[in-house]
Formats: structure tokens, sequence, C-alpha cells
């Protein structure tokens, strides 16, 4: 069985008087340790499957199931637990909060688990950031920043790291550098990775490439 | 701890906003605190001006008050109408003050106090005992106060002409002829030829007179003129010598021009058999004694009158050749029956020549709440008597005291109220803005696994630390207000004004000022302070917790989406 099983999904927005159909029947199956790249243009549905996925957000209609387990009709509480121990995010924008440093906030994910400050240090020596980890972000660079991300999502050894974009606010060389150390590190954390991004270079890196098109799968791609 | 240092870092590393929150809760909480404690200052001061009237343990003052309306039509008589009790008043007061004769002989100098009862009548002699004779009276004393007049100066010549009536005295008087009187009458008559029988002179005075009548039918002419010739001298002369009774001629003189010269206090006269309740008690006594149980010589002054005059305990007042010891100073409460000079009821009674003389009645209730039944039943017994509460007599105060009083109990509630208010909103605004700014790090946390619960327990901590921090700078700032205020406050004066001005044309001026200074205090109670402090605590919590639960309930998708 695959690891998500996704069928007939859909999802509206209402943006004033116009209704926004941001998925519209999309069917899907990701196996574990797959690295998936979801490919398209901005608008094309993206970032609204990938947050059905990761559990920030629920269709329409449609079906999705995350291992079994029904993620449209999950209580909010266990569909917390699922990102806190399940999924790693990480966001064009880096997302980390300003306040706390590197280490810290690799931390703020951690500590709900029980997780100790020395495993997040040991995440930031895995993405190379030991001797920045009392930094805040507003110190760091965009590439930087962006791997404290991913340390933070990997540090509770999650089934899926889902990254929106991750190379969306960064320089070519820099992205390249980020993808790779995703994919390098999700193949050591045995974790599925599935990345959104509209740069077809860096999706062309991925073993699998799924397009996307008006909230719609596109013919998939040859490997 | 994670979250304790993620909550440390997000009150140190966003300065600019904790300061400003921090400032805004101080502020509002020190003004919470200022006021209030000022206000509780203004309320202190009233309370300590009128504090020795719940001191004296009386509940109610009765007095008999004269019907003023219709004295208008003036002094001359005929505007009195029925006012009985004004007329009696009247003369109480002028008798005294026009009967200067009684001060020495004109030309020599002369100091005497007049003792006036001013506007309030005296009660009938059992007017107490009736009083304590009714249901919910515990307690009765009678006291008396009096407006003096000290006077000083040379006694006028006052010289009047009387001119009276002719009068016509009838005198009527049985004469009666002593025995050698009638024997030199025989004697005498014999020698004219008139002889008349000892015998039937045994009548005395009846014989002479049934000879006298006799004569005139018996004697003839010739001896008429015997007989007239024979009466003894006693009784040829008729001499009579009367005294008429003693009588006293009155006349309303104008007061002539003098160099008297007037000040006006006022005296009341305590039982000093019952020193916890009358016009004055031993708990207002600030130095010396309250007066003795024998009621002997002994005087109490008011402190500011003592002030005025030089007066200290051992010191000598002489009032109309009787000399008094100051015995002690009394702080007396404003209102009501307070007096400059107390003296005990009996000596104050025969200095004003009315002994049993009493002008007010002090009441206790058996309790507070039989107050009013009695007020009732006193008017019921008299009409005409002034029933005045502690409460009624504290409301005649006025000055800048209660105005200020006043003004804190209106203007400063509403002040501690809009204080109270823009803190709690301050707080309440300046949370749900820092909130409202993190929705996209509160959706973060929620993507990376946080529950609703940890992340509202994560912005109300904030809240509570700010509040804490921030009520705890407020009541610093508040209490070093308050503190200023104790060192450098205003001294705010009371006074109190009893009885009219210048009743009925007198020329006197019957009405009593009482003033009283107390220095202005800003005490800060505890209450205030948790007031304060719990305000900006539950202002911050509440706006915090609420945008918190706000954020932290939207789906992390729609809270990620918002702009920052």
């Amino acid at each position: 069985m695959a690891l998500y099983e996704v069928s007939g999904l859909a999802k509206v927005f209402q943006r004033g008087p116009t209704v926004v159909r941001a998925l519209d029947g999309v069917d899907l199956q990701i196996d574990a340790g797959e690295f998936v790249a979801l490919e398209g243009p901005s608008g094309s549905g993206k970032t609204t499957l990938l947050q059905i996925l990761g559990g920030l957000d629920r269709p329409s209609a449609g079906t999705v199931t995350f291992d079994g387990r029904d993620l449209v009709g999950m209580p909010d509480r266990q569909l917390a637990e699922l990102r806190l121990r399940s999924f790693g995010y990480v966001f064009q924008q880096f997302n980390l909060i300003p306040t706390l440093t590197a280490v810290e906030n690799v931390e703020a994910k951690l500590a709900p688990v029980g997780g100790t400050r020395e495993r997040a240090l040991e995440m930031l020596a895995e993405v190379g950031l030991a001797e920045r980890a009392d930094h805040l972000p507003s110190h760091m660079s965009g590439g930087e920043q962006q791997r404290v991300a991913i340390a933070r999502a990997l540090s509770v050894e999650p089934r899926v790291v889902i990254a929106d974009e991750p190379t969306g606010n960064l320089d070519s060389a820099t992205g390249g550098e980020i993808i790779a150390l995703l994919a390098n590190l999700a193949a050591e954390h045995g974790s599925t990775v599935i990345v959104a991004t509209h740069d077809a270079s860096l999706a062309s890196r991925a073993p699998r490439r799924v397009r996307m098109r008006d909230g719609k799968l596109a013919a998939l791609a040859a490997a | 701890m994670f979250y304790v240092r993620y909550l440390r870092n997000e009150l140190l590393r966003r300065r600019t906003r904790t300061i400003v929150t921090l400032v805004g809760l101080g502020v509002g909480v020190a003004l919470v605190v200022a006021i209030s404690s000022l206000s509780n200052g203004l309320d202190r001061a009233q309370h300590k001006t009128l504090d020795p009237l719940a001191g004296i343990g009386t509940d109610l003052t009765v007095t008999l008050q004269p019907q003023q309306s219709q004295s208008t039509g003036g002094f001359g008589g005929g505007g009195f109408g029925g006012g009985g009790a004004n007329r009696d008043l009247l003369q109480a007061n002028r008798s005294v003050i026009t009967d200067l004769s009684k001060l020495g002989k004109p030309g020599t100098h002369f100091v005497h106090d007049f003792f006036l009862p001013g506007t309030q009548l005296t009660f009938q002699q059992n007017t107490a005992s009736r009083i304590a004779k009714l249901d919910g009276v515990s307690q009765v004393t009678t006291g008396l106060t009096l407006l003096a007049e000290h006077q000083s100066g040379i006694v006028p010549k006052i010289v009047a002409t009387l001119k009276t009536q002719a009068k016509t005295y009838t005198v009527t008087k049985r004469v009666r002829p002593s025995a050698a009187d009638f024997a030199q009458m025989q004697a005498c008559l014999q020698k004219q030829g008139i002889t008349i029988n000892p015998g039937g002179g045994n009548g005395g005075g009846g014989g002479f007179g049934g000879g006298s009548r006799g004569g005139r039918g018996g004697f003839g002419r010739g001896n008429r003129a015997a007989f007239q010739k024979c009466l003894p001298k006693s009784l040829q002369q008729f001499r009579a010598r009367f005294t008429a009774p003693s009588q006293t001629l009155k006349q309303v003189l104008n007061p002539p021009q003098t160099n008297i010269k007037t000040t006006a206090y006022t005296i009341g006269g305590v039982d000093q058999t019952h020193p916890t309740m009358g016009v004055v008690t031993t708990a207002q006594v600030t130095k010396g004694r309250f007066l003795g149980p024998a009621g002997g010589h002994e005087a109490l002054v008011a402190t500011s009158y003592a002030a005025k005059n030089t007066l200290k305990v051992g010191s000598k007042l002489d009032l109309n050749g009787t000399s008094f010891t100051v015995v002690g100073l009394v702080s007396p409460p404003l209102g009501g029956q307070s007096a400059d000079v107390y003296l005990p009821l009996k000596q104050l009674q025969t200095l004003a020549n009315e002994p049993n003389l009493a002008n007010v009645i002090l009441v206790h209730a058996t309790s507070s709440s039989q107050v009013a039944q009695v007020k009732s039943e006193i008017q019921q017994l008299d009409p005409q008597a002034d029933v005045a509460s502690s409460k009624d007599v504290a409301d005649q105060i006025s000055g800048s005291l209660v105005s200020a009083s006043n003004l804190s109990h209106d203007l400063g509630l509403a002040l501690s109220v809009i204080a109270a208010v823009a803190a709690f909103l301050l707080a309440a605004l300046l949370a749900l803005s820092s909130v409202g700014k993190r929705v996209r790090e509160l959706g973060t946390l929620k993507a990376l696994g946080w529950t609703q619960r940890m992340v509202v327990r994560q912005v109300a901590g904030e809240s509570l630390a700010t509040g804490i921090i921030g009520g705890i700078f407020g009541i610093a700032l508040g209490v070093v207000i308050a503190l200023l205020v104790d060192a450098f406050g205003p001294t705010l004066e009371a006074s109190s004004t009893t009885g009219t001005s210048n009743a009925f044309g007198l020329g006197v001026s019957t009405a009593r000022t009482a003033t009283k200074a107390v220095s202005l205090t800003a005490p800060v109670g505890i209450t205030v302070l948790a007031i304060g402090f719990g305000l900006a605590l539950l202002g911050g919590l509440i706006a915090g917790t609420a945008g918190a639960l706000r954020a932290a309930r939207l789906r992390p998708a729609d809270a990620l989406r918002q702009v920052e």
C-alpha cells in the first residue's frame, strides 16, 4: 500500500465574489521513501496540495489517506500530532521564529516531543551550521536560514518532509545546494520528500516529477 | 526549559514592543494607584474631620429652632405674629444685652461675659426624661450651648427721665384713744360742765364712738365746741404714715455710645457625669484631661480657640468673677454642637443665670438601625424639635475639604475608573496587537506540530509576565506619586457654620463657624495596589489569550497565508 493515497481531491476558495478552484480532482499515490518534485507555475495548486498532504489544511472534496489513516476527517488534535511527529516542513519564507536563535528554532520542533538541545545542535551540525547555533535568523543569510529550517524539519525523524518552494528566495547556486542537502539528508533519515518548485532544472534532479496546471495533474514527464 | 527561554526571548528580543507595553501598563496602573490613593486620602481627611462626631457616641442631636419665616416682619412687634417661641428667644437674647446698668457705676471699666441662647430655644425640663422613655433610646444626656459675648469697656451713663402719673392713696385706719386719753377727756368735759357716766366708758373705742354720735344728737352746739376742745391731741390732728410697695420702672433705652469691645465665642455646658456622651467627650481630649466628675470650676478649651487666645492646660479663664481652670484641650467635631469653651453644665447654668437650662439633648439609640425610628418618635413628641443625626451634621460641613472630597468621590471615582479602563484597554490593545503581528509565527508553530493549547499557553504566559512586570512598575510609580503628595500635599480646610448670621436684627452674630485644617495625604492601600495590579494583569491576560486563541484556531494554512 502506498504512503499517500489521494483521489478526487478538490479545494475551493472563496476570494470575494469569485470562486477559485485551487485543486480540481487530483488523484495521486506516493510511496514511502520517494523523492517527488511537484512542478507547475504559480497558482497551479502546488501549495494547496502540499498543505493538504501535510495536514495543514482540509480539502473541499475527495479523500486523502496517509499510512492508511484518513486525513480529511481526522480531528485537529490527531492532525497536530501527525504534523509534530510525522511531517517536517520547509517553507519558501523559511518561517523561522525571529526571536529564537538557530538552535532554539530547531528546539521549537523538538520540545513538544521531548527532544533535547543536544539533539538540536546535532541537527545543526548535519546541515553545517554548528558554529552559527546561537545566531538569530536576522543575522543569517537566506541559505543559512533555510538550512536551519531543514534541520528543524528533520529533527524529529519525520516520515515525510514537505518543502514548498524551498529555493524560491535563494539564488540558483544556493538553491542547488539546498536541494542537494535536502535530498541527501532525507535519504539518510529515510524520509519521503515532496518538493514543490517552479524551477524545472531543480525538478529535473528529482527521481519523480509531477506537473500541475490549473489545479489538475498534467501528464507525467518521463523520469 | 525551552518554553521559558522562548518567553524570555520574546520579551527581551522585542525590546521596543516590550518597553512600550510595560510603560503603558505601568502608567495606567500608576494612575489607578495614585488617583485611588488621593481619593482615599481625601476620604480619610474628611473622616478625620468628622471622626470626633462618631466619638460622641451620639446618634441624634435634638435642638429647638424657632420658625424663622415668621420673624421676617422685623423686630418692631407686629411682625412676630404667633411666633411665641420667637418672642421668648428674643427676650432671652435682648434682656441680657441691654442690661448695662448691672455692670457698675457709669464711667467705670468693666469686663463681662454675656451668655445668649443664640438661635436655639431651651427645652422644657421634662423633655429629656420623656425622650429617654421612647423605644430604641438607650441613653439621653442634656447639654447647653450658648453664644458668649465677651464685652469690655466703660459702663455708659444712662439717664432716663421717668414721669409718673398722679396717684391717689386711700387709707382706712381705726383710731383707738388710750385709757389715759379717755380719762383726760372725761376730766376736760367735766370741767366744761358735761358729765359722762364712767360706767359707760368700758367699751373703749366703742364707747367713744357712741359718745361721738351721741354728742351730735345730745350735746347741742355749745357742747360740740367743748367736745372739740377736749379731744386728745392725737385725734385732733389725724396723721398716717404709709409706704407704697416697691416698684421697678423699666424702659427700653437706646444703647448709648461707649467704647465697649465685643468678642464672640461659643460656650458649651457638658454633663461631666456622662463623659462618653455629650457636646464634648473624653475621646476628643487631645491634651490634659476631661472635666472632673465633681463639676467644679474647670473648663475644656477647643484647640483652635486655645491657639487664638494663647490658652493652655492650667490657664485661668475669668468668667464674670468666677475663675475656671483649663484642665484640657479638646478637638471637637465640626458642625453640630461644637463650642470654643466647655464648662460643667451646672456651672454654665449658674453663669447664665438659668438653672436647669438646656438647649441640646443628645440621644443615643440602642442600635444604628433604630436611629430613623427614634428620630421620628422625637419629632412626634415635639414637632418643633430639630433632630439631627450624625449624618445630617456631617452634611453641614462645607469647605475645600468637602468639595475636594466630593470632587474626589465623583471626579476621582470617574478618573479612577477611566484610568483603570485605560490601563485595561491599553494592556488589552498592546497584547492584541502583539498577537496580531505574530499570526504567521503562531501558524508556523502549529505547522511544526504545536497544539492550539500549547500556542495559547505560550502567548498567555508572555502576557502574564508582561502584566506582572508592568504592574510592579506601575505600583512603584504610583507609590512614588502618592509619597510626593504626602510630602508636598496641600492643607485642606473644612468649615461649618450653624445658625444665622444676624438673627432677628439683634446686631449680634449668632452664627458659629468652626474651622478645621487637615493636611492631605494619599495613603496607599493594599486593595488599591491589588486592583491596579490585577487590572493590568487581567487586561493583558484576557486580550493576549483571546488573541492567541483566535490565531491558534486558524488552520495553519490560513495562519501561514497572513502577511507579516
